[in-house]
């Protein structure tokens, strides 16, 4: 992926909340997440290990998001990351935010949003 | 499958966290890439290519960028709570494997960096090692610094009250023999002129004259056999014993294991060698030393004519002591001994020794010679060394530091991806000076063997001998090397090691590589040690300049003789065992043969060798009053043939020369030169006037006045100085000075083939009249050579640093080149902009390393031959080839500038 590509660009204040959604459900590994992110953008979207875990961290430290380790038999141990509560109230100002974000643009682009 | 663990603590080793924390982040990303690997196997992929994939995950440094603050880092927390012993020690070794593999990703910036540092290090090895075999430990003796000289002083001449001049040996007997400090003290002669002889063929060999305890005071065991017994420097000519230089053994004798007990023939006497001195000793002297040691019992019969009676004689003085003092005395104690020893001595013999003291000092202050400012010169010549030496360092360190900061803009979104995931402040700063030193401690391997080549360049400017100091490369230059480079690392390393380390994790990974407010504080830095950099170099040019004008000045200066056509043929007949009428027959029969050569325009016999003449003392001028009895003059005095000054070009001012009738039992004459005259007879009327030489029982009358020359230094202040003829002044050595028609040096072989049939067993020593100016000037051409070596080492890396900064600062720059030259900028105004920039830099360090240079040039202009200290000549060459040099530095980087695409470099934006 090239250091100037657009989509970057757009990733930037969006990468947090990405994060946070795909955690709303369930707890998901960094795995997990990466290959979520890829495939509910149906490729758009694709995050490295340099550059997902400094996010998680980040998260975590904030206090966002709380990460465990899993073990279940047969498996390698996992670690797993859960919203918090606060996590869930950040998700939910962030989520507003960016509803009404994609709606102001799609008002003055004239591109309808789903 | 590939073992992910190991491969991510290979790669993301710089992380740098510490303890559980790594281990679980690094199992986590294992994880990651266990999944991702299987999952691309699983979808059909090959496993090279699963596995090409999977590592890009680690490789890509791009990452997402972020907004939000610095993390505190995991290892902060870790200091605080855990702190393992050995943590350390492993981080050590990780940071150096890290460091390793980094450098073998930059073969280039690796080379480069070695290449500038080893240059600057081997510059400082070279230099300290001088002054590690000159003057830290000059004697290989034990104890050397314990060792007290003893010599005579003038006391009442103060020109010389500095001076340690030799002792008669009867005078040094009495002081041996009656003083109460010295537990131990040893006399050695200095270094004689022997001819050696064997096979029919004649050398030529020194030798130094010592007492019997010379080795034991020392306290030096042989090499080989054993050293003198008392005994052997008993009765006068009992013993023909000698001890051979080691040095001398294995190149002249070729190491022969039978040395010892072998008889050799030296100035026509059969010597016993019964020991071998120890490797690297050539006696008390810091250069040069003999290549034979023999009793003092033996100077008679081996020098029966020069040395005739020294045994006796206390105006023979050639005599220093050596010793080591009694536990518990002090020097000041043993000087006033010794003065009083001095003292009595002048009252029982005040004949001779009459205003004569003795002098008890250092050994380290006569290892250079006579005088102690000699050995005052050689420290101030060794520091000065040091420092321009350590100037170059500094330059080439500054480059380095340059070089990384440039790098570390390159490095930044990799240190701040490190910074993001973890990795501690402390530990990144630890890890790239890690980088550093091992950088240093390369270059500082590289160094040494820049010195071992800069050393042999430098002892190869001797003359080859087996008696002259070696260059003591020993463990005292190791550690001064390692010591060198370890400092170089930190030196370079620090300031570009903080600046990194200080990156700002969220700007870095949101900005672009090519930022441009925060890149001007970086160059900032740089251009401030450019400007040292030029500022150093130009001081060290103009230094150069102006020695090598002076140089120049001193070889146009006229020594009084000629030296265009000239060749000089040392002989020493009577050390080949001949007699005065064998001597004189073959003096005669010498010059009556290579007369008659073609080329040879004229030649004279004369007894001195030019510029190795030394000032004789006692002569008398007929109505001069005295001041007391020990106010004696000093002159050169010279043996010569009617034709000396045809031969040598002294040109003759008044009165006549010498004639044939100049015999032993006509009118004793003489001829003095223009200071004589003018000293004595200050009203021009000294043809006539009488002197006397000493040991003479006539006077001789002055018929002429020859022009000043130098007798004994190149461009030396005007000395005293007496011609007397040959047949009435027998000398046994004695010189030849042939003028040539042409070019002196093709006549040489046919001229030594003369001198040879005349007398086979005579050692012939020859030079030329260039060979005698280079001889007059060596130091100062070692002097210029060096400065010039450096000086130009100094301009070329700082021409580089320039082209560096330079390339760097329009690389940053391209996005706002671009946009100039889209708002209609021509290329050439852009160029002039680039070269503006650096030029700047350039005028600051020429502007401040000017004022350096007048400011050290007054204290150097007294080293200086016919140059001021601020020469305008040697500062415009120098500022004219400064400047040429960095305009072609900044005009490759300006050129490039030039040539910016505005749509590409706009566009990259």
């Amino acid at each position: 992926m090239p250091p100037t590509s657009p989509d970057q660009e757009w990733k930037k204040g969006s990468a947090e909340l990405l994060v946070l959604s795909l955690l709303e459900d369930q707890p998901r590994h960094g795995y997990d997440i990466s290959k979520m992110i890829q495939l509910r953008s149906q490729g758009f979207l694709r995050f490295h290990v340099t550059s997902l875990y400094p996010l998680l961290y980040k998260l975590e430290e904030r206090g966002w998001i709380e990460g465990h380790w899993v073990e279940k038999p047969e498996q390698r141990r996992r670690r797993y990351y859960a919203l918090t509560q606060e996590g869930r109230k950040v998700l939910r100002a962030q989520r507003k935010s960016w509803r009404e974000f994609v709606t102001a643009m799609g008002r003055v682009t004239g591109v309808e949003h789903a | 499958m590939p073992d992910w663990k190991r491969i991510i603590r290979e790669r993301m080793a710089r992380l740098n966290l510490e303890g559980a924390a790594e281990a679980d982040r690094i199992e986590e990303f294992a994880g990651h890439l266990e999944d991702r690997y299987r999952e691309l196997l699983s979808a059909g992929a090959d496993e090279p290519r699963a596995y090409r994939e999977t590592i890009a995950e680690l490789e890509d440094l791009y990452p997402l960028r972020q907004s939000t603050a610095a993390l505190p880092r995991a290892s902060e927390r870790a200091v605080a709570g855990e702190q393992r012993g050995g943590t350390w020690l492993y981080d050590l070794g990780r940071d150096i494997r890290f460091a390793a593999r980094g450098m073998r990703k930059s073969p280039l910036f690796v080379l480069f960096v070695v290449l500038t540092l080893a240059l600057g290090i081997g510059a400082n090895a070279t230099v300290f090692t001088v002054i590690n075999t000159l003057l830290l430990n000059p004697l290989p003796v034990p104890k050397a610094s314990s060792l007290i000289a003893v010599a005579q002083q003038r006391a009442r001449d103060r020109s010389q009250a500095r001076t340690a001049l030799p002792l008669s040996y009867p005078d040094f007997v009495d002081i041996q023999t009656k003083n109460t400090v010295f537990a131990s003290l040893a006399g050695y002669s200095s270094a004689q002129v022997l001819t050696f002889q064997e096979h029919g063929d004649s050398e030529r060999l020194f030798c130094e004259l010592v007492t019997g305890n010379y080795f034991a005071t020392l306290g030096l065991n042989p090499a080989r056999g054993r050293f003198f017994l008392p005994e052997e420097d008993g009765v006068p000519g009992e013993h023909p014993v000698a001890v051979i230089n080691y040095g001398t053994w294995q190149s002249r004798f070729g190491g022969d294991p039978q040395i010892i007990g072998k008889g050799i023939r030296i100035n026509g006497l059969v010597f016993h060698v019964i020991g071998v001195a120890p490797p690297r000793f050539i006696g008390i002297n810091a250069i040069f030393g003999p290549d034979l040691w023999i009793p003092a019992a033996m100077m008679e019969q081996l020098f029966p004519n020069q040395l005739q009676g020294a045994l006796h004689d206390r105006n023979k003085t050639i005599f220093l002591g050596a010793g080591r003092l009694k536990t518990g005395i002090s020097v000041a104690q043993a000087q006033a001994n010794l003065s009083a020893l001095a003292a009595d001595l002048a009252r029982e013999y005040p004949g001779t020794n009459e205003g004569r003291g003795v002098m008890v000092l250092p050994v380290r202050d006569i290892l250079f010679g006579n005088s102690m400012q000699t050995t005052s010169g050689v420290m101030m010549a060794s520091a000065g060394l040091l420092a321009v030496v350590a100037i170059v360092l500094l330059i080439a360190c500054s480059n380095v530091a340059n070089l990384l900061l440039a790098r570390a803009a390159g490095r930044q979104q990799e240190i701040a991806v490190r910074l993001a995931l973890g990795a501690s402040r402390v530990r990144l700063v630890r890890q790239l000076l890690t980088e550093s030193v091992i950088l240093g401690l390369l270059s500082g391997a590289a160094g040494l063997a820049v010195a071992v080549g800069g050393l042999r360049l430098l002892f190869s400017s001797l003359p080859s001998s087996s008696n002259f100091i070696t260059p003591k490369l020993d463990l005292t230059v190791f550690a001064f090397a390692l010591l060198v480079s370890i400092a170089t690392g930190l030196l370079f390393g620090t300031i570009p090691a903080l600046k990194a380390s200080r990156t700002d994790v969220a700007d870095s990974l949101k900005e672009e590589s090519r930022s441009v407010g925060r890149s001007r504080a970086k160059v900032n830095i740089a251009k401030v040690l450019l400007v040292a950099q030029v500022a150093f170099s130009f001081l060290l040019l103009v230094i150069a300049a102006l020695f090598l004008r002076s140089i120049g000045h001193a070889y146009a200066m006229d020594p009084g003789f000629q030296t265009a056509h000239l060749d000089v043929f040392m002989t020493t007949p009577g050390q080949a065992g001949y007699n005065e009428t064998r001597a004189k027959a073959y003096f005669k029969e010498a010059r009556e043969r290579i007369e008659r050569l073609p080329g040879v325009a004229a030649l004279a016999w004369s007894s001195n060798l030019p510029l190795w003449a030394r000032p004789m003392s006692g002569i008398e001028v007929a109505g001069r009053e005295k001041r007391s009895r020990a106010d004696q003059l000093s002159a050169i005095v010279n043996t010569i043939e009617p034709d000396f000054f045809d031969a040598s070009g002294t040109r003759l001012i008044s009165g006549r020369a010498f004639y044939e009738s100049d015999q032993k039992n006509t009118l004793p004459v003489a001829i003095v030169n223009e200071k004589f005259a003018r000293d004595f007879w200050p009203n021009g009327d000294a043809i006539g006037k009488r002197i006397q030489l000493p040991g003479e029982k006539m006077e001789r009358q002055i018929v002429g006045i020859a022009r000043n020359a130098s007798y004994t230094n190149w461009a030396e202040p005007p000395q005293l100085c007496v011609y007397v003829p040959f047949e009435q002044h027998y000398v046994d050595t004695m010189t030849l000075w042939v003028r040539t028609r042409g070019n002196p040096e093709p006549l040489v072989p046919s001229v030594l083939g003369q001198l040879h049939t005349a007398g086979p067993q005579v050692f012939v020593d020859v030079r030329t009249g260039k060979q005698i100016i280079q001889g007059g000037l060596f130091q100062a051409r070692v002097g210029v050579g060096l400065l010039s070596v450096f000086g130009f080492l100094a301009l070329g890396l700082a021409s580089i640093g320039l082209y560096g900064i330079l390339a760097y600062s329009v690389a940053q720059r391209r996005r706002e080149i671009g946009l100039r030259m889209a708002l209609g900028a021509g290329q050439s105004s852009v160029l002039r902009l680039v070269l503006a920039q650096g030029m700047r830099l350039v005028a600051t360090g020429v502007v401040i390393g000017l004022v350096a240079a007048l400011l050290i040039g007054r204290a150097l202009s007294r080293m200086l031959y016919g140059v001021g200290g601020s020469d305008p000549l040697s500062i415009l060459g120098a500022a004219a080839l400064l400047l040429l040099i960095s305009l072609a530095a900044c005009y490759l980087p300006a050129r490039r500038a030039s040539r910016v695409d505005p749509l590409i470099a706009l566009h990259e934006g």
